[in-house]
């Protein structure tokens, strides 16, 4: 069948070392991985009461440990065979090898912090030019291999430049670099590509992947959220070089810093990154679980490399930890105000608004204008007084006014005869049943409604209000609605239930709504006025009834609401819901806004301004007084005072429009009462176990003693120097970016199961160097390109490629595929096409037409135009459920769950991708484009200049050759067909440069796409 | 057409045993003993996925006693607290809604089916159908990431991911796990479905699940450009593989041969995938057995008809989704049309395979990712009702490869419980690998320290359902 080469690490496949025999190195990851999940940590699970993993249990029962597992007979041996198969011949031999020596256990290598070693002496006294070549050399001379040749100066370039900033360098930055003749020629190079801000681009995708950052929520539905401006803020701090400590704190725990910043409680959207659930029917104290042991597994792989999240439902198998630690870990993660069914659309609280810094300028100018407007006003106070004095001496009888901002519909139906005149003597109009407008005869008998049309078709997102006078003979029925008329289907409804008023927004009756009511129930056969208001929340806290112009206690009945509750059927005065009016209904208004307290009470006041004028001021109510007021500032008073009015109004409306209109990110806050967390047996929601406080696994060091026991305190534990895996797993990740694989391979599991470091002492002292340096990202990465391990030239011998085919042992420099996002992006820039914007929304380059919409209906992908196509890759808005193609054929994680291993892939899905995919023939295209203009006059000329856009050198004579030959054939062949020239060009959205002949553009077009499609080209060498 | 040098390059690649399936053995986590384990009755799986929850008891799971109980209140005996949806946990009744249609009995097997289902029948002696399936979620979501990939929340590799890593692929051509996706009749705006179940999880990008697009290139940018022919892209992709041949002998990089390899890879897929989806040369007869919608492109009987020529090339795991079960309210207007859908094409495929000889060793499995709830959901009516979600116990079938048509497990009385005979969702999944040759217990990657396989810690083979 198929090849299988073993897993065993790099150490076994190169000849075994005569040196002792080390626990930690040799023994553990045998022991762990064959024994240890029936005689490890996870003591619910233990056979036979033998634990391995300690020595004090394990070293009375070591030989008749090794007498089982050398056992011929299937009956004894161990492990049993239901568990595979037995250990190998050289895996009993080192263990008797180490038994011979004396059996010495060590705690884990990753729980001990790491000790900064002097780099080692080695014989090559002239190639190392710093302290990391002197580790990777030692060894390699103890392998005895050379390191490679240095790498050619272009090829540098171009590798440092994808490194550090996922961009290939310009043709003139490669000629720089490549004529400067200075000693410090490369570390100029480094230092302007750190100071780039592209650097922070780079380093951010990465930080992405781990924060399983995406623009949707990942469940079912899978629809928006936003959480671009945390985003934002992570390429803002690596640009700003902010020390890994205070990265850590402030996304860990940014909101308990003192007085913290918008920043600060920005970059606590880290942990808000994962998925949430807001599918209908779903269980929410089912999803909150997942919420919280998310967060804990991301942040543990994140900053420390450990699988905690394997004691979810049991001890761990292999590490030392607690079931129990993992939910005291997840204790410092619980408490938030969330939900565990989250909004299907938007973001779910805790949130703020998160304004850009244009934003937050522009926000102070809006403020300016309102407290301007406001002392304008307040000047007016004077004026104002005596003024309305006067005014009230003067109004005629029966003037009445009544809040009218956003009005959106106002039926009097106050026809003649109709007790509601006589009661409010609102006015003298009369009310005309027309035929068009209603159906049917105003009279409420139960049967028989008005049918307003097609109007009040609010959703969730709208803010409203609907009042009425009322006078009901029956403690049940409905007065108004814009829902379907049969019971509990979708829509609004104003009820009357049990005499109680209901304001019911409804997608599903049970489960998909906001249903609120009334505490007492109102006088029947009486006149009531009643308005209820929705301000958008999409929360029960969002509505306000208003009783007779004063605010009624509500009894929330369900809270819960996901979707909007718009609804096909027309607007009815008292029908809805399958439910009808007894009694009469007056003064129907619906406000396209929830009107305030103080607009609720004047609508509720019943007199004419005139009869309120007539009561001494000193005994109005509040009601009437600020209706009188609000009356004269809007309608009686002198121009200036009315418009000073007007002005303050606009500019808090602006303020609150604006307000409304900033960008939101979901941010950690704490309960002022700490949520109870509990144990949960297997793992599973409901089943709660013990209750468990907030401590940090007794296997790591301890908190600080005077730390604070929250988020706050546990971040200031990872990165208080004393952690022993904070630093190494940074490292560790920071050497996978530049050389494709990690020191410890399994950069996600430092663990027993873990890859024991291929060079332990180097990541010990570039652990500690990090922390020394304090914890200076720039300044670590710089150590790593400046070293010659990194600047080596990564050609391959033979030799090599069978003693070292992973380069584990960097006898070469690294020669891997480039990421996802660097594929792209570079061929955008060497097309010219990248847009070098920071931040901003997500934006929606080419992607296949239909995709979305064959897998979850509804809306397609609607793809942008102009300049958000050519954005860089992190910018591309990542939907889970159906991510962007063309970066999962390139291996980008889902971003369903935290990523930190890269992984590469070679598929012809990539080839197809690369040679048909729009966004590869518009940069190919463009490209084509630069060669004829850029490229001087002649084909050779153009051809490589091509070729050094792609390879940052120019291409060998056989490599040309090849070039040549195939430019002459496409463009007999487009020079014949010009059809096909034209066809050729006609890919994407960017104009064509006219001033070409089209036949030859589409044949340099076509090598550009060769080009594109080399693998020198999307590979970094 | 492929140019001599090219030529010689990737063959020398095949001979030495490093051609595309053997890449599983250059992967980090590849661990395991060699699959197949033992010998495969299927060489490849026909999944029938029934997105939303088809309704056992308006299907399959005749239950004649709930006449006489209809509009009464489900017992509490029956319920047993066990947990709902949150569509229905508050709902103040929950009253029995028996099924409004007719079941007969069919075959050898007296397989009971309801008149939804006239040609199904035909195939029941052909076909084992498990009533007392039961999985552990209760929506969508969860439910269906529960299925494909043995777990419930995203991130594990799928079903077919796993096979594709296991068994590599029995065609250079074409990828080893294909998809196709089409939207039922019965409810229109259903639930939606998610790329990740076919990804390929922690498993290498390799090995997911590539979808068949019925609009649109059946695979993602497999068609040239206007203004680039097929003499034209081959002469392209000699001088790209040209020009990466010099590439290779100067860096001696072996994944450089690869990408070349990847190129003719790609060139071949331009033309198999075209030739595999033009069902212009199928006669008519053969649309016929599955149906008049099977003339039209992106149908549930299309993708049954498509299902067969890809079992016919040798791709190992083809997957449909079909989408319109969720039938939550009104489900008497939707169940007919989303029945439809898949009866006659279900009949039709299992009869074509059989014909072809190609259902000895082609498992065919159709099934959603949990039934729905004998009580009624929203308002009972004389000629209306809808139903939740219920993982409780429901109905799937397999046939062909390794299977024994037959009847397996029972539910109760309200089609509520299993009565006897549980096949839970990872049993499914060992039964699935034991057709193939596979122990479910010994395909394993490992990944964050553990070696996971598709069925977690669990899963038991369902040996009567094996011939």
């Amino acid at each position: 069948m198929y090849l299988r080469r073993s897993a065993l690490c790099l150490v076994a496949a190169l000849p075994v070392l005569a040196a002792p025999v080390e626990f930690n190195r040799d023994i553990r990851p045998i022991l762990s991985d064959r024994c240890y999940s029936c005689h490890g940590p996870d003591s619910v699970n233990r056979k036979a009461n033998l634990r391995l993993d300690v020595e004090a249990s394990a070293r009375p029962k070591l030989a008749a440990a090794l007498e089982r597992v050398t056992s011929t007979s299937k009956a004894t041996r161990m492990p049993p065979v239901y568990a595979g198969a037995g250990l190998t011949d050289p895996q009993v031999a080192l263990i008797k090898q180490w038994i011979a020596e004396g059996a010495q256990w060590q705690k884990h290598w990753s729980f001990i912090p790491p000790v900064r070693l002097e780099p080692p002496a080695v014989k090559n006294t002239t190639w190392a030019k710093n302290e990391i070549d002197r580790f990777i050399l030692a060894r390699l001379e103890r392998e005895g291999l050379q390191p490679g040749p240095a790498a050619e100066r272009a090829t540098l370039i171009r590798r440092l430049s994808l490194d550090l900033t996922g961009l290939a360098p310009s043709p003139a930055e490669v000629d720089a670099f490549v004529n400067d003749a200075s000693p410090a020629a490369y570390e100029k190079v480094v230092d302007r590509l750190l100071n780039s801000p592209r650097y922070g681009e780079r380093m951010a995708t990465r930080w992405l992947d781990a924060a399983r950052y995406a623009d949707t929520n990942g469940y079912q539905t899978d629809a928006e959220r936003f959480m671009w401006r945390w985003r934002d803020w992570v390429i803002d701090a690596f640009n700003r070089n902010m020390r890994f400590d205070q990265f850590t704190i402030e996304q860990l725990a940014g909101d308990l810093l003192p007085n913290p910043t918008l920043d600060q409680l920005i970059a606590t959207g880290f942990n808000r990154n994962h998925r949430g659930n807001g599918e209908g029917g779903s269980i929410a104290e089912e999803f909150i679980v997942e919420y919280h042991a998310d967060r804990v597994e991301t942040t543990s792989t994140v900053w420390m490399g450990l699988t905690i999240g394997c004691s979810r439902c049991h001890d761990h198998k292999y590490d030392p930890f607690t079931q129990k630690e993992f939910y005291q870990l997840t204790a410092f993660f619980n408490n938030l105000n969330e939900k565990g069914k989250v909004f299907k659309y938007g973001n779910s609280p805790p949130m703020v608004p998160a304004p850009t810094t244009a934003q937050q300028s522009g926000l102070v100018k809006v403020e300016a204008t309102a407290a301007a407007a406001r002392a304008a006003f307040a000047a007016t106070a004077a004026a104002r007084a005596q003024g309305q004095t006067e005014w009230e001496k003067t109004i005629a009888a029966g003037t009445d006014w009544q809040p009218h901002r956003f009005l959106l519909e106002h039926f009097r139906l106050d026809g003649p005869g109709e007790a509601l005149r006589a009661k409010t003597k609102d006015g003298e109009t009369v009310f005309a049943p027309s035929a068009a407008r209603y159906a049917q005869a105003p009279v409420f008998d139960g049967k028989r409604y008005l049918d307003a049309d097609d109007i009040g078709n609010f959703g969730f997102q709208d803010k409203f209000t609907v009042a009425a006078w009322f006078k009901s003979e029956s403690p049940d029925g409905i007065i108004v609605s814009r829902a379907e008329d049969r019971e509990e289907q979708p829509g609004w409804g104003l009820h009357l239930k049990g005499g109680k008023l209901q304001l019911n927004l409804v997608q599903r009756w049970l489960d998909d709504c906001l249903r609120v009511e009334t505490e007492k129930p109102i006088a029947l056969n009486e006149w009531t006025h009643v308005a209820a208001s929705y301000d958008a929340t999409r929360v029960a806290d969002g509505i306000k009834i208003y009783v007779n112009g004063e605010p009624a206690k509500l009894r929330v009945i369900v809270d819960d609401l996901n979707q909007t509750f718009t609804a096909k059927e027309p607007l009815r005065i008292g029908a809805g819901h399958g439910l009808r009016f007894r009694g009469a209904i007056g003064d129907v208004r619906l406000y396209g806004n929830a009107l305030t307290p103080r607009e609720a009470a004047e609508l509720a006041s019943r007199q004419p301004l005139d009869v309120i004028a007539r009561i001494p001021a000193a005994q109005r109510t509040a009601a009437q007084a600020s209706k009188v007021e609000s009356a004269y500032l809007d309608q009686f008073a002198p121009a200036e005072i009315r418009a000073s009015w007007t002005a303050l109004r606009t500019a808090e409306h602006d303020l609150t429009k604006y307000l409304e209109g900033l960008p939101t990110v979901m941010i950690m806050r704490e309960m002022p009462k700490q949520r109870e967390t509990f144990l949960l047996k297997r793992g599973a929601y409901d089943q709660p176990g013990d209750r468990v406080f907030r401590a940090v696994p007794a296997s790591l060091p301890p908190m600080d003693k005077d730390a604070p026991l929250d988020r706050l305190g546990f971040a200031q534990w990872l990165v208080s120097g004393r952690h022993p895996l904070t630093s190494r797993v940074m490292v560790n990740r920071f050497w996978q970016m530049m050389f494709g694989t990690g020191i410890v391979k399994t950069v996600e599991d430092f663990g027993s199961q873990g890859e024991w470091p291929v060079h332990p002492e180097l990541l010990d002292w570039l652990a500690t160097e990090f922390m020394r340096n304090g914890w200076d990202i720039k300044a670590t990465l710089k150590t790593i390109v400046m070293s010659a391990t990194y600047q080596q030239s990564s050609r391959a011998t033979p030799d090599l490629l069978q003693r070292d085919p992973d380069n584990r042992l960097l006898a070469r420099g690294a020669r891997l595929r480039l990421p996802a996002e660097m594929v792209r992006d570079q061929a955008l820039a060497m097309a010219g096409l990248l847009v070098e914007q920071l931040g901003g929304p997500s934006v929606k380059p080419y992607q296949p037409a239909g995709l979305w919409k064959e897998l979850a209906g509804g809306t397609d992908y609607q793809r942008d135009h102009g300049a958000s196509l050519y954005r860089r890759s992190l910018y591309t808005y990542w939907k889970r459920a159906v991510p962007p193609p063309g970066m999962m054929t390139f291996d980008s994680g889902g971003r369903e769950i935290c990523t930190v291993r890269e992984s590469r892939t070679n598929t012809p899905l990539q080839a197809l991708t690369l040679m048909n995919d729009e966004t590869y023939l518009e940069a190919a295209r463009k490209m084509g484009e630069r060669m004829m203009l850029e490229g001087g006059s002649t084909p050779a000329s153009r051809l490589d200049f091509g070729f050094r856009l792609v390879a940052a050198r120019a291409p060998h004579e056989r490599e040309r050759g090849v070039l040549l030959t195939s430019l002459h054939r496409h463009l007999d062949r487009y020079k014949t067909d010009t059809a096909a020239a034209e066809k050729w060009l006609a890919q994407g959205e960017s104009p064509i440069n006219a001033a070409f002949d089209k036949s030859e553009l589409a044949a340099y077009s076509t090598i550009a796409s060769m080009l594109l499609n080399l693998d020198e080209t999307v590979t970094k060498e | 057409m492929m140019n001599e040098l090219t030529r010689r390059y990737f063959f020398s690649r095949l001979s030495t045993g490093l051609g595309i399936p053997a890449l599983a053995s250059l992967l980090p986590g590849a661990e395991g003993d060699t699959a197949p384990h033992f010998a495969a009755k299927a060489k490849r799986v026909i999944y029938l996925f029934q997105s939303g929850g088809p309704s056992q008891l308006d299907l399959f799971d005749h239950k004649p006693g709930l006449v006489n109980l209809r509009a009464s209140e489900l017992p509490d005996s029956v319920r047993r607290g066990q947990r709902l949806t949150g569509m229905t946990a508050t709902q103040t009744a929950f009253p029995i809604a028996p099924s409004m249609y007719k079941f007969a009995q069919h075959g050898k097997s007296g397989a009971w089916l309801s008149e939804l289902l006239p040609n199904l029948g035909k195939v029941a002696d052909d076909i084992a159908f498990v009533k007392s399936m039961h999985t552990e979620a209760i929506n969508h979501d969860p439910a269906v990431t529960f299925f494909q990939t043995g777990f419930q929340i995203a991130g594990r590799p799928s079903i077919g991911a796993w096979l594709a890593y296991g068994l590599g692929s029995d065609n250079k051509d074409l990828p080893a796990f294909v998809v196709m996706v089409s939207q039922g009749t019965g409810s229109p705006n259903d639930q939606p479905l998610y790329d990740r179940l076919w990804g390929s999880g922690f498993l290498p990008t390799r090995y997911q699940g590539v979808k068949l697009r019925s609009i649109g290139d059946p695979v993602l940018h497999l068609q040239n450009p206007a203004g680039m022919n097929t003499d034209g892209r081959r002469r392209f992709i000699d001088d790209v593989n040209a020009l990466n041949q010099i590439k290779l002998e100067e860096m001696g990089d072996p994944e450089i041969s690869t990408r070349i390899a990847q190129y003719e890879m790609a060139y071949r897929m331009q033309a198999s995938v075209p030739e595999l989806t033009d069902l212009a040369k199928e006669p008519d007869r053969v649309f016929e057995l599955y149906g008049p919608e099977s003339r039209k492109p992106g149908t549930f009987a299309a993708n049954c008809l498509l299902a067969r020529r890809l079992a016919e090339r040798g791709v190992r795991f083809i997957q449909l989704f079909h989408r319109g079960w969720d039938q939550h309210n009104t489900l008497p207007k939707a169940i007919p049309g989303q029945a439809h859908d898949i009866d006659r094409a279900s009949y039709g495929l299992i009869t074509d395979l059989k014909e072809r000889g190609l259902l000895d060793d082609t498992l065919v499995v159709w099934g959603g990712e949990f039934g729905r709830t004998v009580y009624c959901q929203g308002k009972l009516t004389a000629d209306d009702y809808g139903r939740d979600h219920h993982p409780r116990c429901f109905t799937m079938w397999m046939a062909g490869g390794g299977i024994k048509p037959g009847m397996y497990g029972e539910t109760d009385d309200f089609s509520y419980n299993v009565a006897s005979d549980p096949v839970h969702v990872h049993d499914l999944h060992a039964t699935i690998m034991q057709c193939l040759g596979v122990d479910h217990t010994r395909l394993t990657y490992k990944y964050q320290g553990r070696h996971f396989r598709l069925t977690d810690v669990h899963g038991r083979v369902v040996k009567a359902l094996l011939a």
